[in-house]
């Protein structure tokens, strides 16, 4: 039995201390590197030295196997209505980062298994939601010092959840909702309203046209929810043709991308990058798609960059380490897998220089493993974030 | 609605009529298999190792062993072969899983198990090759369980053992509160009494109702049940019942009888730790607690003492982990129920959970990452459930004597990234991964030629997994139900959102009775 | 209609600037003076103070001396307690006697509401309260609206406005959010919050200026996070209204100088409301009890109180929170809420210490007049 709250609160109390050593057998470092007997050394919150080959000192925790700490970009921890201003349907300049409540359990629970950073983003009922956040899954209670990168990404979604609560004006009630849209067809017309307005605006521009601006020339990526075949083509054409019409610099991240897998080329000659749904119910999702188990295979096959996500680490079988479990029961490799929860989804975070990989003077964020890694007979038993223990091993 | 049922039939059908014709072409269960690799599952494991299967039972298990001449020989070079797992208990399979009666003993799954179910193309696809198919736990007293193995278009030809046990619950169901129920499971039981008392009272006034009742019924007497007996059992008895002559009794209140003279295993669902103390009291007064088998909600665990006291075996929920809210703190508290088991010796079996990505070798290696060896996480889903279904001397490893099914894994058996190749059951081969076009869609996304369009929304039932927003809220209050709370700080609205949106995933599976 | 309104407003009016000539630092008139002597085997003060064998001095409804073996005017009627004798209790965050009229759906923003012009005198809750030993609630805005509008510290008995413009009420927590209109969401919230305070009118511009505490209702521990946050932004001051889930952030509680209205208890509340003001009072913050009349009995203030004391709060500190420390919150602290000299007469007889549940009250005293308890 674990009581992992008392854990953490107790590796917390004892103030774990800020430098430390951590052994393995092996050593992933999430670049390509595998170090077998491997000693991580950490300091003042940050990685002091990799030694291989060496024997384990007495005082080092000593676990099976030692992976970057993991990385989600699709964690939603903030998947409440709450984190999204509904009264209007692009709000491009909200900020997530002011509706996340760190003490929901959803933090721990994607801490326990491995995650360490995790990107927040507001919940999809909107088709512009806002500014998406970068931040550690642990660490103090304040959303400030747990930022990894404030305005990491748009956030919107395609597809049919941004305009289900919407309806006509005639025949009911006169709220918010009374409104356009009411298809996808309409969402996708509010999406390039908005950023042909955006492109074209006179005079001094608002807060929204400002951010929409920054994601036209690249600044921010759009982290765009799309499932369904017909809204991943529809987010890759709408990109295309603002990259045509204005900057060509504009990036496309696809979150969900339940049927990405039918459309690879195309991601492709976009360039754009897929945040890949977790994998359950034999593929079956959101919006009728169909989430084939080899789709992180066929889109990496293809040069696209993927990243995975676990969406609410529910439990042993939808935490973060097993979505690249069964990536590699698709066809991906360990190594490719590996890179799927770390350095890929670090990049499209732009928070590469920080975590992602092991790597001396990056952050000391670590998934102590205690088997092979992405095994579903394996899992986290230790985490180290900024360098402090915050999930002991038993 | 019946298009769906419609369309899940032919995508069936398609996939069984390309499935399936191995099993017919060559069905004298006689074959060789040589594999890279045989987990035996009984002490040994080897490599280059050879199977003989005659007559759909093994007779050789080895390194180069010798073989009839001509035997069909399969080579599995790569393969690693694995007895089939073991399925303890499942309510799939069948149409529809329940019946709304209080005391049905008389059901027998036999009548409602659908052999083109897609249940069992997933069990093979999974590596499951036998199966207790059970009611659901709607009944107080449910019907007759079948175990089967996932292959054969009539319940006959997929028949491993009929009449596997008797379904009964101690969870209350259909408007129940807990004292009704267990007042209805006891009532069973001393109704029974009370119709033994009153047809052998009748028999000594020298009546002859219970004759007559019979040939009304349409029941004739055979060599065994021409004679009236003596009772047998533990728990409690009626002098006099010899007189009786055994076809005469209601067909109501036999299988009961079975169960009071021990002569039928029992599984008994409780879906809560109270019930488990209600379940096993039930089953001492009435002498069937060492032919009972409890059919566990996760909660149960808290139970544990109680059962391992006793000696019982159990079948676990699903849901391996337990999750509990404190609402105080508004912390989980996590614990892994089959370690709670494990440490307390008593023996346990896995089930699935209803989503082939979440099948037993899923649940045998969820098991390993969370304390338990290997061995004991593989016995949970082949060598415990075989004996806890009194098949021990027939499934659960490739030993001589048993029967001959062989699942051919691409790698190890646990390992996500390995996949079933090919299953072999009595001796026929009748599943070949090359040609299940199921599998080539769920992967690919591939649809071959001449099968039938997949539909993803046709058939699909989500199902109760790992999921912890099924929580149980802590209360000191014994008098309450566990409360489940949602998740989610409260939603103001639904959406047709993500398919793994949790709290609706319970809702369903109740709704279905699944499992339960 | 119209003149209705007029009228309570006259009422309202009349009570801030109370008709009867009420005695303040005893300077003589020529009318003359009704005075009452109460002897009691205890006093508390209401400041955390007890004195045993006490004595008090009340002259036309107010509070002339406090003290032991005091010189009692011949012409003073004497009453002596065989009990306990305590300032009359003051609920915090009360919409008893208002009608159901302090919350706008209309409008989200009112910050010139006066939540005085919903005071009912005649209302019936207020004998319920008076029977409580409560002798003086805090009308304030409902915690739905973004900015309700200011609180009223009203008497119980006599149409006393004691206070008008004592708080401006915030709403912070998830209660302000709408299904179906702006806000819906926490940033729309604090945006719309923040728009006000920088650009500030009216009541927020006093609140901006530092010159009206204000009250911000929260729920959630993030909501408190966010609400210290929003006011260490604006240089706000004031209390937060809810406790529920303060425990952790008590010590940050603290350091933001905010006071805490915390949410009243029913009989089989779970422990952690209790836990939560117990981690308060040992980071010493400032704390009253709410009473969410009329949805709770007011005996609740009491019970929340003495639930508080088994939970280990002291019980100096519990007694303050319903009398003294109330009265500060409410910024009222010079007029009610102790036993001191120059304050209003508002008493409690009780037959033992109000914090332990077997205490029962003999009489009430508002203003100098006896409102319970059947002798005059």
């Amino acid at each position: 039995m674990m009581t992992p709250g008392l854990l953490l609160s107790l590796a917390l109390g004892v103030g774990a201390p800020a430098a430390g050593t951590y052994y393995a057998d092996v050593v992933y470092t999430g670049d390509g590197q595998t170090l077998e007997r491997c000693a991580v050394t950490v300091a003042d919150g940050k990685i002091t030295a990799l030694t291989p080959g060496v024997s384990p000192k007495d005082d080092a925790v000593r676990v099976k196997a030692i992976t970057p700490g993991m990385i989600d970009l699709s964690a939603r921890v903030a998947n409440s209505p709450y984190s999204v201003e509904e009264t209007y349907e692009v709000t491009p300049d909200f900020r997530v980062a002011n509706t996340l409540d760190l003490f929901d359990v959803t933090w721990e629970r994607h801490l326990q298994s491995g995650v360490t950073t995790v990107m927040a983003s507001p919940y999809d009922d909107n088709c512009i939601g806002g500014l998406s956040v970068v931040l550690k899954t642990g660490g103090a209670k304040d959303v400030e010092k747990r930022t990894v990168r404030a305005d990491a990404a748009l956030r919107g979604a395609f597809g049919s959840q941004p305009s289900s609560r919407n309806h006509p004006a005639y025949g009911a009630p006169d709220d918010i909702f009374s409104r356009r849209p009411t298809t996808r067809m309409g969402v996708e017309w509010e999406w390039r309203k908005s950023f042909f307005d955006a492109l074209y605006a006179q005079g001094e521009l608002d807060a929204g046209t400002k951010v929409l601006r920054r994601a036209l020339t690249g600044e921010l990526p759009v982290f765009a929810q799309a499932w369904a075949t017909q809204d991943v083509r529809t987010a890759v054409f709408l990109v295309e043709e603002m990259k045509a019409e204005g900057d060509a610099k504009m990036r496309l991240i696809v979150d969900c991308g339940a049927e990405a897998w039918r459309e690879p080329e195309l991601l492709v000659r976009s360039g754009a990058a897929v945040v890949l749904a977790p994998y359950d119910h034999d593929g079956r999702t959101t919006d009728g798609a169909f989430y084939a188990l080899e789709s992180a295979k066929t889109l990496t096959d293809l040069g696209v960059t993927v990243a995975l996500s676990s969406h609410y680490a529910a439990g042993p079988g939808s935490v973060l380490g097993a979505q690249a479990g069964y990536a590699m029961r698709g066809g991906l490799t360990f190594d490719q897998a590996l890179a799927a929860v770390t350095i890929n989804p670090a990049r499209l975070a732009g928070v590469d220089d920080r975590v992602g990989s092991l790597a001396v003077g990056k952050d000391a964020d670590l998934a102590l493993w205690n088997g092979t890694p992405f095994e579903l007979s394996s899992r986290v038993v230790g985490v180290v974030l900024d360098g402090d223990l915050v999930v002991a091993p038993e | 609605m019946k298009n769906q049922v419609l369309s899940a039939l032919s995508t069936t059908l398609a996939a069984l009529a390309i499935a399936l014709p191995a099993a017919a072409q060559n069905g004298d269960g006689n074959l060789v298999i040589k594999a890279g690799k045989v987990i035996t599952n009984a002490g040994e494991t080897l490599e280059n190792g050879t199977i003989v299967i005659q007559n759909g039972r093994i007779t050789a298990v080895g390194k180069d062993i010798e073989y009839p001449w001509n035997a069909q020989v399969r080579e599995f070079p790569d393969a690693v072969a694995f007895p089939g797992f073991v399925e303890a208990h499942t309510t799939r399979g069948m149409d529809r899983a329940n019946e709304n009666i209080d005391v049905a003993a008389f059901l027998n799954v036999r009548d409602s198990i659908d052999p083109v179910n897609f249940y069992y193309e997933d069990a093979l696809r999974a590596g499951i090759t036998t199966i207790n198919v059970q009611q659901g736990a709607d009944c107080v007293v449910g019907g007759m369980g079948y175990v089967v193995k996932p292959v054969g278009m009539t319940v006959e030809q997929m028949t491993v053992r009929p009449n596997s046990g008797l379904a009964m619950s101690a969870s209350p169901k259909r408007g129940k509160s807990r004292a009704t129920q267990a007042q209805a499971l006891r009532r069973a039981f001393d109704d029974l009494h009370r119709y033994l008392d009153e047809t052998v009272q009748e028999k000594k006034e020298g009546k002859d109702y219970a004759t007559r009742e019979a040939m009304f019924q349409g029941r004739e007497p055979d060599e065994e049940t021409a004679k009236g007996r003596p009772m047998t059992g533990s728990a409690w008895k009626v002098e006099g019942l010899e007189l009786v002559p055994r076809w005469e009794l209601d067909e109501k209140q036999a299988p009961l009888l079975s169960v009071v003279e021990g002569k039928t295993r029992v599984f008994l669902f409780c879906g809560s730790p109270m019930e488990v103390m209600t379940a096993l009291s039930i089953a001492s007064e009435n002498g069937f607690l060492h032919r009972t088998v409890l059919v566990l909600d996760n909660s149960c665990w808290k139970a544990a003492d109680a059962i391992a006291e006793r000696g019982v075996p159990v079948v676990l929920d699903p849901n391996l982990m337990y999750v509990e809210r404190d609402p105080l703190t508004g912390e989980e508290q996590r614990t892994f129920v089959p370690k709670v088991f494990q440490d307390k010796g008593i023996e346990f079996a896995l089930r699935s959970a209803g989503n082939s990505g979440q099948s037993l070798w899923y649940q045998a290696a969820i098991c390993m990452a969370n304390g338990l060896t290997r061995e004991q996480a593989i016995a949970a889903t082949t060598t415990v459930p075989a004996k806890l279904l009194g098949l021990g001397d027939r499934v659960g490893s490739l030993e001589k004597g048993k029967d001959g099914n062989v699942v051919l894994f691409s790698g190890d058996p646990l390992s996500v990234r390995s996949f079933v190749q090919n299953v072999v059951i009595e001796g026929n081969l009748v599943y070949d991964r090359a040609t299940d076009t199921r599998a080539m869609h769920l992967d690919s996304g591939a649809q071959p030629d001449n099968t039938a369009p997949y539909d993803p929304n046709g058939d699909w039932k989500p199902h109760c997994c790992d999921d912890p927003t099924h929580e149980h809220v802590v209360k000191t209050d014994e008098g309450e139900d566990p409360q489940e709370v949602e998740e989610a700080p409260a939603k103001k609205h639904n959406h047709p959102v993500d398919g793994d949106k949790d709290g609706d995933k319970d809702k369903d599976a109740d709704k279905q009775g699944e499992d339960k | 209609m119209l003149h209705a309104i007029l009228f309570a407003s006259a009422l309202a009016l009349g009570g801030e600037a109370p008709a009867p000539v009420i005695m303040t630092g005893g300077e003589p008139e020529a009318a003359p003076k009704v005075v009452t002597a109460f002897k009691a085997k205890r006093l508390y003060l209401g400041d955390g103070r007890a004195l045993d064998d006490g004595m008090l001095i009340v002259a036309d409804g107010v509070i002339t001396a406090v003290g032991k073996d005091l010189d009692v005017p011949a012409t003073a009627a004497v009453i002596e307690h065989d009990g306990v004798i305590s300032p009359g209790l003051i609920a915090l965050s009360s919409s008893d006697g208002a009608g159901g009229e302090l919350y706008d759906s209309t409008r989200i923003a009112l910050p010139d509401a006066d939540a005085a012009h919903a005071f009912r005198p005649a209302s019936h809750d207020f004998a319920r309260e008076r029977a409580a030993g409560i002798t003086a609630v805090v009308l304030t805005p409902d915690e739905r609206s973004l900015v309700g509008g200011t609180s009223a510290v009203v008497k119980t008995n006599g149409g006393v406005v004691v206070k008008r413009g004592a708080q401006l009420a915030l709403g912070l927590s998830s209660a302000a959010l709408h299904d179906n209109e702006f806000p819906t969401s926490y940033d729309g919230a604090l945006r719309e919050l923040d728009r006000l305070f920088d650009d500030p009118e009216g009541a927020i511009s006093k609140a901006a200026a530092g010159n009206l505490p204000v009250l911000m209702s929260v729920g959630d521990r993030a909501e408190i996070q966010r609400a210290l946050a929003f006011a260490a932004r604006h240089h706000l001051s004031g209390a937060l209204r809810g406790s529920y889930w303060a425990e952790e952030l008590a010590p940050a509680i603290k350091a933001s100088g905010f006071a805490v209205v915390c949410d009243p208890f029913d009989v089989g509340d779970e422990s952690r409301g209790a836990r939560s003001v117990k981690a308060l009072s040992e980071a010493g913050v400032r704390f009253g009890f709410g009473l969410d009349a009329p949805a709770r009995h007011p005996d609740c203030l009491r019970f929340a109180a003495a639930s508080c004391v088994r939970a280990g709060v002291d019980p100096h500190v519990a007694r303050r929170a319903l009398t003294g420390d109330a009265a500060q919150i409410a910024g009222v602290g010079g007029r009610i809420g102790r036993l001191a000299r120059g304050l209003d007469a508002d008493l409690v007889l009780w037959s033992g210490d109000p914090i332990q549940l077997s205490s029962s009250i003999e009489a009430v005293y508002i203003d100098g007049v006896r409102v319970v308890g059947g002798e005059r």
